[in-house]
């Protein structure tokens, strides 16, 4: 019979590869006691789901069985929490002196297992020599010192309360701890004025004392004696935090505090009802608010999203690319963790509150409309609702504006205004941003409002055309010059040929007919009112305009400069 | 140890001084050791008198009720609101309540006692000082009253307790603060449910707040009367109880058929008195109160249409009749009008008219729906919500069947805003002696020991301390 080795031969596997399965090794369970051995034969070896064991009493350990037995006393006691030294007998453990020591050594580990409720009686001779073990919970609230007479006749007078009566508030407040409920309850203040007149004449002179009334007297007393014993300036914290919330009791508050909280507790089943449906609307409303929220954080945190400003030749490769991806990657998942815990760290703009999402400013981005009209808020209402019209003022307050067609998604205003200086060719575009430069406009706006985005639209269309016309003219000159040259040399010729002596140079001259009329004309530049998007950039531009038609009077040096460029057309364009 | 920081709930502990507690209320006693679970000692508050051999003799306990002496006459030392009137009766009840079951009789000399029949040596003196002691002189007393107790009947019982009694110390504690340790809270609305009294109480810390103490007399007696009423104008005929000792032999007889008993006849001068008969008739009314009354369990009123349009008393009707049988053999199944003789407890207009009866018809402000309002309209609003988040239901007459129910729907219409919870233990003993063994707790407590009015200070102060010390 071939062995497993004799297949590892054939099969050229190596003498052990592995070690083999070991076999399931066949759990014998205990028989438990109580049942014989067939029947436990016969039960397999799943057990029945059935406790087979016998109830039966527990009874203590064996080692307990040897100890003995701890006898207890009837055994008097005194209690230091009354002043009478009233003696009452309860069952302790019997002190025993003359005890074997190894029992008594016993008796003292055991002690510590079950002793819970009579510490400290367990190892006294004489019970008076402890104390009491319940006699701490004796305990009293710190008051005030009582006033002296003089105190009071200084201090603490009051029309409304009498000596008495204030003596009577003070016991009583001492005697139930402060509980004002019982206070009040048990308050029955009889006047000692009239004793030799009969009852009757008494009962109508008494006037019912509320819990409020009780409470700014004794407060103020309380307050008043708080100060006598340490003045303000030399109360701990703790004192003077006291001090002032009884000097600050507000009798009326209370009282209508307590009027409120009575109609509370005796509203009709109907209005109980309508309470519970309000409540319940509540928590909609501010579910849904906080769904809000969160929806637009997240938003925000996307629109957060930084411009890149690094050179972008490291991603050019492909680990460069599938490097960014990972970031990339990395990055949305941490941040759809970010939006799901909900925290406020998120960097955003959303720190604003809701409230704050309702103003004018905001309902400009379309996103910001949007979530508008969910919350339903008065802007958001005030731009949809068709059947108010707005007059162009007003229009222009609430930064309305009508656009004939409204492109797909979001975009920013200022990338639109951005892809303007963007020229067909790179030539064109160093020409735009050298023009932009020497007005000294920033190619990315910093205030990107409508306004100044419509006039840089303007100013970048002019210097355009403006560029394109200087082609032209360049163009139409050089061609001028040669034609000239051509001239001369003929003349030149001519002369020679008539013997004439050579004329100088004509100078040169520009025509008006170079089909750039209008160009100035139909189109403004406003390069300051773009800059500064100030209102005054009428006046300004007209000055500017002058003043360069004047500068470039009669002189015909050239240059790269748009504004020159500008005067120079538009003085050919005036001849 | 500062007053603001709780002690740790391990802390706690009953340190038990084997103190005596004494509940008397105006159906039954109740007495036993503190730390126990229910009373060792539970005697009826009536006792018996009679003239034998031209002597007075005075049944106490369990033994009214037994034999039908000549010329016997049942009396009950409290009046109808639960207050002591025969102070001399009512401590010779309560004596008896614990000296036959916890106390015991003191060892009498033994040279007199029977045992020792010599008779030629003289008792030494010594033997006859020791023969004069009290029945409590080793065993703290705490006793239980209603919260209407007035301060004389307050310093009568501690008088009793101190003089006669020689209790080393002394404590009187209302039993509405006790009902509500016993459901272990500190601050509870207490209804307890009595046989001569129904009452209200306010519970804030542990005490009392008296201004919203409400009783009526609507208790287990009124419903009694109610079912008498009932009896009388029963429909196939009247009925009358006959007592189980006026009946020597019954048979069995089909319900609504004339009984067929043999009854016993006394003669004028050995028949008891009539007042026997009614504390025996007293004891079938309870038994039916136990197997057939039941309580309407709401929401609304027996007498108001109910949810579907069909009035409460149609539905009543369609329910299954409880059937009782009376000790001549006369059984009846009774249907609706079990639920009317309750149901004046929270319906005044309810009641079951009888002109003859010794209660007059009850007031609405009587009904335990208007305690609990005028009891909660006497203490401070803020503390309102909470006793009706507490409201504990003690006292054997709430045992009627459906009565928590039914007061929890009331309770809830009357307070639609706040929480209302009820609390009654299930425990048939426990409700029965919720006042005795919150009492049983109180005065097993180690804490409580420092307030007992002790014998030296009753000496100093006198009767007054009570007033003092038991607020």
């Amino acid at each position: 019979m071939a062995s497993a080795g004799d297949v590892r031969d054939m099969l050229d596997l190596p003498a052990e590869g592995q070690p083999r399965p070991h076999k399931k090794q066949k759990v014998v369970e205990k028989r438990p006691e109580g049942i014989t051995r067939e029947l436990y034969a016969l039960l397999g070896e799943r057990a029945p789901p059935i406790a087979i064991n016998e109830n039966k009493y527990k009874g203590r350990p064996k080692w307990m069985n040897k100890l003995r037995v701890r006898p207890w006393s009837m055994a008097p006691f005194t209690n230091s929490a009354r002043s009478d030294g009233l003696v009452l007998n309860h069952w302790q453990r019997k002190h025993e002196s003359a005890r074997p020591p190894v029992a008594a050594a016993q008796d003292e580990s055991r002690m510590d297992v079950d002793q819970p409720r009579e510490e400290g009686k367990d190892e006294t001779p004489k019970p008076t020599e402890h104390d009491y073990a319940f006699a701490k919970y004796n305990v009293k609230p710190r008051l005030p010192r009582r006033y002296t007479d003089e105190e009071y006749d200084g201090n603490l007078k009051n029309d409304g309360w009498s000596r008495e009566e204030t003596d009577y508030l003070v016991d009583l407040v001492s005697e139930y701890d402060i509980r004002w409920v019982i206070i009040a309850d048990r308050y029955d203040y009889q006047p000692k004025i009239d004793t030799e007149s009969e009852e009757n004449a008494l009962v109508p002179a008494k006037q019912h004392r509320t819990m409020e009334q009780m409470k700014a007297r004794y407060y103020y007393v309380a307050a008043t004696m708080l100060a006598i014993e340490h003045p303000p300036s030399e109360m701990s914290e703790a004192e003077f935090e006291l001090h002032e919330k009884m000097l600050k009791f507000d009798a009326n508050r209370e009282r209508d505090r307590k009027d409120l909280a009575a109609l509370q507790i005796n509203r009709t089943a109907d209005e109980v009802r309508e309470e519970a449906m309000l409540l319940e609307e509540l928590k909609r409303i501010t579910s849904n608010e906080q769904n809000f929220i969160t929806e637009r954080r997240e938003l925000y945190s996307r629109l957060e999203v930084p411009i890149s400003v690094g050179n972008t030749t490291m991603y050019q490769s492909s680990a460069g690319l599938s490097q960014l991806l990972q970031t990339l990657l990395q990055a949305d998942k941490s941040k759809k963790r970010r939006s799901i815990l909900g925290d406020g760290a998120v960097p955003s703009p959303a720190g604003q509150t809701p409230n704050a999402a309702g103003s004018t400013g905001r309902a400009e981005t379309p996103v910001t409309q949007a979530a508008n009209n969910k919350k339903g808020s008065t802007a958001s209402k005030e731009t949809h609702q068709a059947v108010r019209t707005l007059t162009p003022a007003e229009e222009a307050r609430y930064g309305v504006t009508h656009h004939e067609r409204v492109s797909a998604g979001v975009q920013f205003r200022s990338d639109r205004a951005q892809r303007l200086t963007q020229a067909k060719s790179n030539v064109q575009t160093q020409k735009l941003a050298n023009a932009l430069a020497e007005l000294e406009i920033p190619v990315r706006l910093f205030m990107p409002t409508e306004r100044v985005c419509k006039d840089f639209e303007k100013l970048i269309q002019s210097v355009n055309m403006l560029l394109d016309a200087r082609k032209v003219s360049e163009k139409v000159e050089s061609e001028i010059r040669v034609l000239e040259a051509a001239k001369f040399e003929r003349e030149r010729k001519a002369r020679e040929a008539a013997g004439l002596p050579a004329l100088p140079r004509p100078e040169v001259k520009t025509e008006a007919e170079d089909g750039n009329t209008g160009i100035s004309a139909s189109h403004p530049s406003d390069p300051l009112a773009a800059a500064g998007g100030s209102a005054q950039s009428g006046q300004d531009q007209q000055n500017v305009a002058r003043e360069a038609s004047n500068g470039g009077d009669g002189n015909h040096k050239r240059s790269a400069s748009v504004l020159s460029a500008t005067s120079e057309s538009n003085k050919r364009q005036r001849r | 140890m500062n007053p603001s920081n709780p002690p740790q709930a391990a802390e706690y502990g009953g340190d038990e001084v084997s103190a005596i507690v004494l509940d008397p209320g105006y159906s039954t006693t109740r007495a036993g050791f503190a730390g126990e679970d229910a009373p060792k000692s539970l005697i009826p508050t009536y006792y018996g008198k009679y003239n034998a051999d031209g002597q007075e003799k005075i049944v106490y306990g369990d033994d009214v009720f037994v034999t039908p002496r000549p010329g016997l006459s049942v009396y009950n030392p409290l009046n109808k609101d639960g207050i002591v009137e025969d102070w001399d009766m009512a401590e010779k009840v309560w004596e008896h309540s614990f000296m036959s079951r916890l106390t015991g009789t003191k060892a009498g000399n033994p040279f007199q006692n029977g045992l020792n029949d010599d008779g030629t040596q003289e008792p030494p003196e010594e033997m006859e000082v020791e023969s004069d002691e009290k029945p409590l002189s080793d065993s703290p007393l705490l006793m239980t009253e209603p919260g209407w107790n007035p301060a004389k009947a307050r310093e009568k019982t501690i008088e009793i307790a101190m003089e006669k009694w020689d209790t080393p110390a002394f404590y009187l504690a209302r039993t509405g603060v006790l009902a509500s340790f016993a459901s272990g809270k500190a601050s509870a609305l207490v209804i307890d449910i009595g046989a001569s009294n129904i009452s209200v109480t306010p519970i804030h810390d542990g005490m009392i707040l008296k201004r919203g103490v409400q009783h009526s007399p609507l208790g287990g007696d009124y419903i009694s009367s109610q079912i008498s009423a009932l009896f009388k104008a029963n429909s196939p005929q009247p009925i009358t109880i006959t007592p189980h000792y006026l009946i020597s032999s019954k048979t069995a007889v089909e319900a609504g058929q004339a009984p067929q008993a043999k009854y016993k006849t006394f003669p004028a001068d050995k028949a008891p008195d009539a007042s026997y008969r009614a504390l025996l008739e007293e004891r079938t009314l309870a038994e039916f109160k136990e197997c057939v009354v039941q309580v309407w369990p709401g929401p609304t009123r027996l007498s108001a249409p109910g949810p579907n349009g069909i009035p409460n008393e149609d539905m009543a009707r369609t329910y299954p009749g409880r059937p009782f049988e009376f000790p001549d053999g006369y059984n009846q199944v009774f249907g609706v009008d079990r639920f009317r003789v309750v149901e004046s407890l929270f319906d005044a207009k309810a009641a079951v008219p009888d002109p003859e009866s010794s209660f007059p018809p009850p007031t609405p402000a009587q009904t335990i729906p208007e305690l609990v309002k005028a009891s909660l309209a006497g203490v401070d609003v803020d503390l309102r919500p909470h006793l009706l988040a507490n409201v504990v239901v003690t006292g054997g007459s709430s045992l009627l069947y459906g009565f928590t129910e039914r007061l929890n729907h009331e309770l809830m219409q009357m307070f639609p805003g706040p929480r209302v919870r009820v609390t009654a233990a299930g425990n048939t003993s426990e409700r029965r002696f919720g006042s005795w063994i919150g009492g049983s707790i109180l005065a097993s407590l180690g804490t409580f020991h420092q307030m007992w009015i002790s014998k030296k200070e009753y000496e100093e102060h006198g009767p007054n301390i009570v007033e003092k010390r038991c607020k």
